[in-house]
């Protein structure tokens, strides 16, 4: 029961303000949902690719309704504001994340920019690009004390079977 | 000169007359002995402006009303309270304790950050791979509607790779770049 909404208090808003106005904050996570989709991998200032990653989810989220559905159609032409990504979208992307059921981007801090501002900056890309990755997952070393007793393990295991 | 003395009264035109004629003989110590008197035909003008001298007394008590009062440092702080205040630990700038080393290539890095120098190498790769992507597009607003695999020198493209696009990069395959 909302009894008063205080102007200056902010306990709960999730949504973060950018940008001149509620319309300039949607258009400029729409130019980078657009600069997402075409190029499948953007860095962008850390709040903004934030709030972004959860547009461009819900967005391929609609797309794999498939491309006959009315609404589905309608985000992807508000959303996609250059329309020969709109046939890459249906076309490449929602089956390609047809087997995943959520989380298809991936949100990653990079050194703060070299200008004047220094600001925080955020590598985000679509899981499945072709490009080179950014981090290569490593296993740990066979030297670790978990790893040489899981070793043990197996070849007592080995040796009575 | 001619005063011409019309007052009713008859005292008053005597005392006038009295002193009219102590002025012409210069027996009033108060204006020029022997000289004519100032007293002319003049003109006559009523302007307090010429005169102002209301102005003046006005202005000093509006002075001591429109002051505002404002807070100053009584002492000066000394070096040491100031030290003090200085170097408070609030104050310093916080160590870092999130600096680790890359493991690929050994320059430092934060642990919750990507290490800058291995990023610059992914980022100019992708530079390259997309110009060759852009070249093959041809033109602007050409969004291909098949996947992208890239291939290096020497790769054949494999029963996973059917209905994609290649883009050739004419250099040899980076070891931290595997499929």
């Amino acid at each position: 029961m909302r009894l008063s909404v205080a102007a200056a208090i902010s306990h709960g808003r999730v949504y973060r303000r950018f940008g001149l106005s509620p319309r300039s904050r949607l258009d400029l996570l729409r130019n980078l949902v657009t600069a997402l989709v075409r190029h499948e991998r953007i860095e962008a200032p850390g709040a903004r690719a934030d709030e972004m990653r959860g547009y461009a989810e819900r967005l391929i989220d609609y797309a794999k309704r498939g491309d006959k559905d009315e609404r589905a159609m309608r985000m992807a032409d508000f959303w996609l504001t250059e329309k020969d990504l709109i046939h890459k979208l249906f076309k490449v992307l929602a089956p390609r994340f047809q087997p995943h059921p959520g989380s298809y981007t991936r949100l990653l801090q990079i050194p703060n920019r070299d200008g004047l501002d220094r600001a925080k900056m955020a590598v985000i890309e679509l899981k499945g690009n072709p490009l080179p990755p950014l981090v290569r997952p490593r296993r740990d070393s066979d030297k670790t004390l978990l790893n040489q007793l899981l070793k043990g393990y197996r070849q007592d295991a080995q040796r009575a079977a | 000169v001619l005063v011409l003395i019309r007052s009713p009264l008859p005292r008053l035109r005597a005392l006038l007359q009295r002193c009219w004629g102590q002025l012409e003989r210069g027996f009033w110590p108060g204006v020029f002995g022997g000289q004519s008197p100032p007293w002319g035909p003049a003109l006559a003008v009523q302007s307090p402006a010429l005169v102002p001298q209301g102005i003046n007394d006005a202005e000093a008590p509006s002075l001591l009303e429109s002051v505002v009062w404002m807070a100053a440092p009584k002492q000066r702080r000394t070096i040491e309270v100031n030290r003090c205040r200085r170097r408070n630990p609030s104050k310093l700038i916080e160590i870092k304790r999130n600096i680790d080393v890359c493991p690929e290539c050994g320059n430092l890095k934060q642990k919750h950050v990507l290490c800058g120098y291995c990023y610059a190498k992914v980022k100019e790769e992708t530079r390259l791979i997309r110009m060759e992507i852009y070249k093959k597009e041809g033109g602007p607003l050409k969004a291909p509607t098949v996947e992208t695999v890239v291939l290096y020198e020497g790769e054949k493209p494999t029963e996973k790779d059917e209905g994609k696009q290649i883009i050739e990069r004419a250099r040899k395959r980076p070891s931290w770049f595997v499929q």
